[in-house]
């Protein structure tokens, strides 16, 4: 009931607002203060847009047809920004997505996902990609009540961090990783796919030439919807036939593990019931996992930041409680070992064990530091660059873990120091890069539009690093040091007409992704633009890192139009 | 003792007779000179046109010049005359006197003002001391670009070879912290002595581009570059930058960093020289904002022109890899804003020039000042041009505060700060 009149009033405010900030002339109706206010005080933006991608890779394992549509997104997301007063602003927007379904995607979920206990796999609503919720995308009030006290309430965004394309510490905010590719940031840039959530944010300016600003902000969760507090992204591949996998985006599946034929995932997270007896199929353990989404009580998230500027360093130190696990940092938390037919079954070693588990997110907490800085020359030589770094110290992080080498011939298999398969460890990671920008005077028609690079080095380092340690969805180890490498380019030519951009990430483990583009911004009309996308990945292991998606190589055309 | 009454008001001291006379003196010379070549070569009312363009030959940019051979016609109006703020006198009578060039051209002593009222065609470091003299023009002790345009926007107009435009909408704040002439604290806030203007600049339109904010810091200190904070809405997050390649395009226009209110470089990095004094034809008193035009070209069509009394003053850079190997700029006698600004290549070659129109504007007391109007810069070599709608409200009042990071985190797509 109470969510219903929420549905009317959002979506009666938005048709008002849209009306109104359209032809104020009808506010007059109401008087010609609120005509006035109209024109004045009420500004209308957004943009309208379709995404089409197909589907490049050589023999790709998703599509057996000549259809080979990835993609086909269609977004319009009107805006409004209003003066209230001096000391408050609202801005509210709407964001409307239709995206069909792609029925290749939903016959090979249906081929290949598996439940334990057996039951019909349930297909992919229709509207499984679309967004048209009348609750506002973004809502909030900007309320000033001194000139140094800053607030911001309502359904809003709050990221913090320095780097660019991945994300470290900007993990306040879900993200919905279901339509996007990975590591595809000029496809859909981090504040596309960042889910917003209702709260509160403070900044304080305490001395503004330095700027000196205390920052907190908390975000209950229990009053944004429960599947987004946390990331959104396609559920684990089942692997009942190791064939077709489902999910455009989904990571390659792990397929390495197989016992009798049958997928042996589960036994990277618990033994069987006999594991001294057991025979054959007897010492399978088949996974049966869910979901468990955070309640609305343990959903919250708080934190707090100071920074500050020394001559030309400016750094913050804050801490984040509760904050949003990416999808690659989830765990399995085991939760009981049962069996697929009677229990005698299983304890004598004749039947498949089934092991529950829930994919969970963990309220690690992160002690945070950022910090930017110019170097304008070095021993007389122009350097011209400014240096960023994140770092961000997780205590207690979880990771599952499992025994390597397995038992029953597995590559891995059970840790049974570990019932629940996790493990706590210490985490660091950070992130230090550097932008700098460069004329390269025969690459371009003007000699004096620079290109922009940058260049980030990621690193995430596990303290106490045990053997066996990966992540939920591979039995692919995680090494104590994990070294990721970005490089991006971008400049304009023919006065910024076309415009492209290159961002690249590598890792020295032999995982790559490419992400080319080229926007065509025309001369006559700035509210139009055109750009052809490219998302390539590679990696000599396709069950870790990038090369999860070593198969998905596309190319997307983008159309948008602002108003 | 004598006073000196204006609108009944007794304003000035003695003491500052002597100084009010000398910038009062050029301004006299100023209009004798423009009232002398009304006389003798334009008169109020004259056309210019293909058919006499040779009365102003030398008044205006070559390109401009070329376009009224072309056909373009212009009329010359009536010169206006400027009444210097008297705060800005007061402080230019009491700090001035302390005011010396250092060995490498940095300013000693200065605290508000105008550098160097006094001024010695035969001095040979004037072209230095006139460089000081524009940067510490009289600008408010802060203003909001577009403030005084209808709608509180700058509009800036990118201008393809083809006539093709494209239109963006900024809104940009300047506070200078350090030389306050009007609003207390005078003549400085406290803690801010260091810096010689914060800007604050937000893109509004298109929506793609709106919310893109920039924070610049523009420091005393010679040696110190300008700090540059760039607020991305598509990542939601501040980005560093460095503001050390001065001579990058801020494309689709055809300003660079220095480009900016005609010269935005820090005055220790060239070298100048004073070419004397001239007369150019400009607008200061623009009637219309922004001017009528062709949809696709720049050239004004409701606005006259006037003879105005400027210092030509040549700038060459001490980096001899920077983009204008030769800047001219032409300094108002009276109120030392450019009117024009001519630029050239490595090559030698005409490369741009640059006209800016000045229009009246009010304070809050109800006292009449000047502001910048439409600017107008051209690349002669690619064709294309900008301009820009960019009149000024003055004296607003902006705390410090605003100039902060939090400010840019705060700001909306398509919202504003105040």
């Amino acid at each position: 009931m109470v969510k219903n009149c929420h549905k009317i009033f959002f979506s009666t405010a938005g048709v008002v607002l849209m009306v109104l900030s359209s032809t104020p002339a009808w506010a007059g109706i109401l008087g010609d203060d609120w005509e006035k206010f109209f024109k004045e005080k009420v500004s209308f933006g957004g943009f309208v847009e379709n995404t089409s991608g197909v589907s490049v890779g050589a023999g790709s394992h998703f599509f057996n047809t000549s259809n080979r549509f990835v993609m086909n997104r269609f977004i319009i997301q009107p805006e409004f920004n209003v003066d209230m007063a001096e000391w408050a602003k609202l801005f509210i927007s709407w964001r409307f997505v239709a995206e069909p379904r792609y029925s290749m995607e939903t016959k090979s979920r249906e081929a290949t996902v598996t439940y334990f206990p057996t039951q019909p796999v349930k297909p992919l609503i229709v509207t499984y990609y679309s967004e048209y919720s009348p609750v506002p995308w973004e809502a909030v009030l900007d309320v000033s009540p001194t000139d140094r006290l800053k607030l911001r309430i309502g359904r809003q965004f709050i990221s913090w961090g320095e780097t660019d394309g991945f994300r470290l510490l900007d993990v306040i905010n879900p993200q919905n990783l279901r339509f996007s590719p990975p590591a595809a940031p000029n496809l859909f840039n981090l504040d596309e796919s960042r889910l917003p959530s209702w709260g509160l944010r403070m900044l304080y300016t305490v001395r503004p030439v330095s700027n000196t600003i205390l920052e907190f902000f908390a975000l209950p969760g229990s009053l944004d919807f429960p599947d987004e507090r946390v990331d959104l992204f396609m559920g684990a591949n089942d692997t009942g036939d190791r064939k077709v996998r489902y999910g455009r985006w989904s990571a390659h599946p792990e397929t390495r593990l197989t016992l009798g034929g049958r997928n042996a995932f589960g036994n990277l997270f618990a033994n069987p019931l006999n594991p001294g007896a057991c025979v054959g199929l007897g010492c399978l353990v088949i996974p049966s996992t869910t979901r468990q989404l955070p309640g609305a009580g343990e959903s919250w998230k708080v934190g707090a930041r100071v920074t500050h500027s020394i001559g030309k360093l400016n750094f913050g130190l804050g801490y984040i409680w509760g904050f949003n696990p990416q999808a690659t940092d989830m765990v399995f938390k085991v939760t009981s070992v049962g069996c697929s037919a009677a229990l005698i079954a299983c304890q004598l070693g004749g039947a498949p064990s089934v092991v529950n588990m829930k994919l969970v997110n963990d309220r690690t907490n992160i002690f945070a530091g950022h910090f930017n800085y110019t170097v304008d020359q070095i021993a007389s030589l122009p350097v011209n660059t400014a240096i960023r770094g994140e770092i961000a110290l997780y205590p207690s992080e979880p990771y599952n873990i499992s025994q390597y080498p397995g038992q029953f011939g597995l590559m891995a298999s059970a840790n049974p120091k570990y019932p629940e398969a996790i493990v706590e460890k210490n985490t660091l990671r950070y992130m230090l890069g550097f932008d700098r920008s460069t004329l390269i005077p025969f690459l371009q028609d003007d000699p004096w539009r620079p290109f922009r690079m940058s260049f980030q080095i990621f690193q995430r380092v596990i303290f106490d690093h045990e053997n066996g340690i990966h992540p939920f969805s591979s039995a692919q180890k995680i090494n104590k040091f994990t070294t990721n490498f970005t490089f991006r380019v971008s400049t304009g030519y023919l006065g910024d007409t076309i415009l492209p951009d290159v961002f690249v990430s590598y890792d020295p483990a032999g995982y790559w992704s490419a992400n080319p583009a080229v926007t065509y911004a025309p001369p006559w009309n700035e509210k139009i633009s055109l750009s052809l996308i490219g998302a390539f990945y590679g990696g000599h292991n396709k069950f870790a890192n990038l090369g999860l998606f070593s198969e998905k190589d596309s190319i997307f055309l983008k159309m948008r139009y602002q108003f | 003792m004598m006073k000196l009454r204006v609108n009944g008001q007794a304003l000035l001291k003695p003491t500052a007779v002597t100084l009010s006379i000398i910038l009062y003196g050029w301004l006299l010379l100023g209009f004798a000179s423009v009232a002398a070549a009304a006389e003798a070569d334009l008169k109020v009312g004259e056309t210019i046109g293909p058919q006499n363009w040779q009365k102003i030959q030398g008044m205006v940019g070559e390109n401009l010049l070329s376009r009224i051979k072309a056909g373009y016609t212009i009329q010359i109006k009536a010169s206006k005359v400027y009444q210097p703020l008297k705060e800005y006198v007061e402080a230019t009578e009491k700090y001035s006197g302390k005011v010396s060039l250092g060995a490498n051209g940095e300013l000693l002593n200065y605290v508000a003002g105008q550098p160097f009222p006094k001024l010695d065609p035969n001095d040979p470091q004037i072209g230095q001391k006139l460089a000081w003299n524009f940067f510490y023009r009289w600008l408010g002790d802060d203003y909001k670009t577009g403030g005084a345009v209808k709608g509180g926007k700058i509009l800036r107009f990118a201008i393809e070879k083809d006539g093709s435009e494209r239109r963006a909408d900024v809104v940009s704040y300047f506070l200078f912290p350090s030389t306050r002439y009007t609003l207390n604290p005078k003549p400085a806030i406290p803690g801010y002595e260091h810096i010689d203007y914060i800007q604050l600049r937000i893109d509004s339109y298109p929506r793609d581009a709106s919310g893109t904010t920039t924070l610049e810091i523009r420091y005393k200190d010679p040696a110190r570059a300008d700090d540059l904070h760039i607020y991305l809405p598509s990542i939601r997050r501040i980005r560093r930058a460095t503001t050390t390649q001065r001579c990058q395009t801020l494309a689709p226009s055809e300003f660079n960093l220095d480009d900016i209110n005609s010269f935005n470089g820090k005055i220790t990095d060239f070298n100048y020289k004073y070419l004397g004094d001239k007369k150019i034809l400009a607008n200061i008193s623009q009637e219309h904002l922004p001017f009528a035009r062709k949809p696709g070209d720049y050239l004004p069509l409701d606005e006259k022109w006037e003879v105005v009394d400027t210092f030509v003053l040549e700038i060459t850079p001490k980096d001899p890899n920077y983009c204008y190997p030769r800047k001219l700029l032409h300094l108002n006698k009276a109120t030392f804003d450019t009117h024009w600004t001519l630029m050239w290549d490595k090559k030698g070659e005409y490369w741009k020039e640059q006209f800016g129109f000045f229009t009246p504007v009010k304070l809050a007391d109800g006292r009449e000042v000047w502001s910048v109007g439409d600017v107008v810069i051209v690349n002669v070599q690619n064709g294309r041009s900008t301009i820009v709608t960019a009149t000024r409200a003055y004296n607003q009042g902006y705390p410090a505060s605003m100039f902060s990071l939090a400010t840019l985190q705060s700001i909306m797509r398509g919202g504003s700060i105040e």
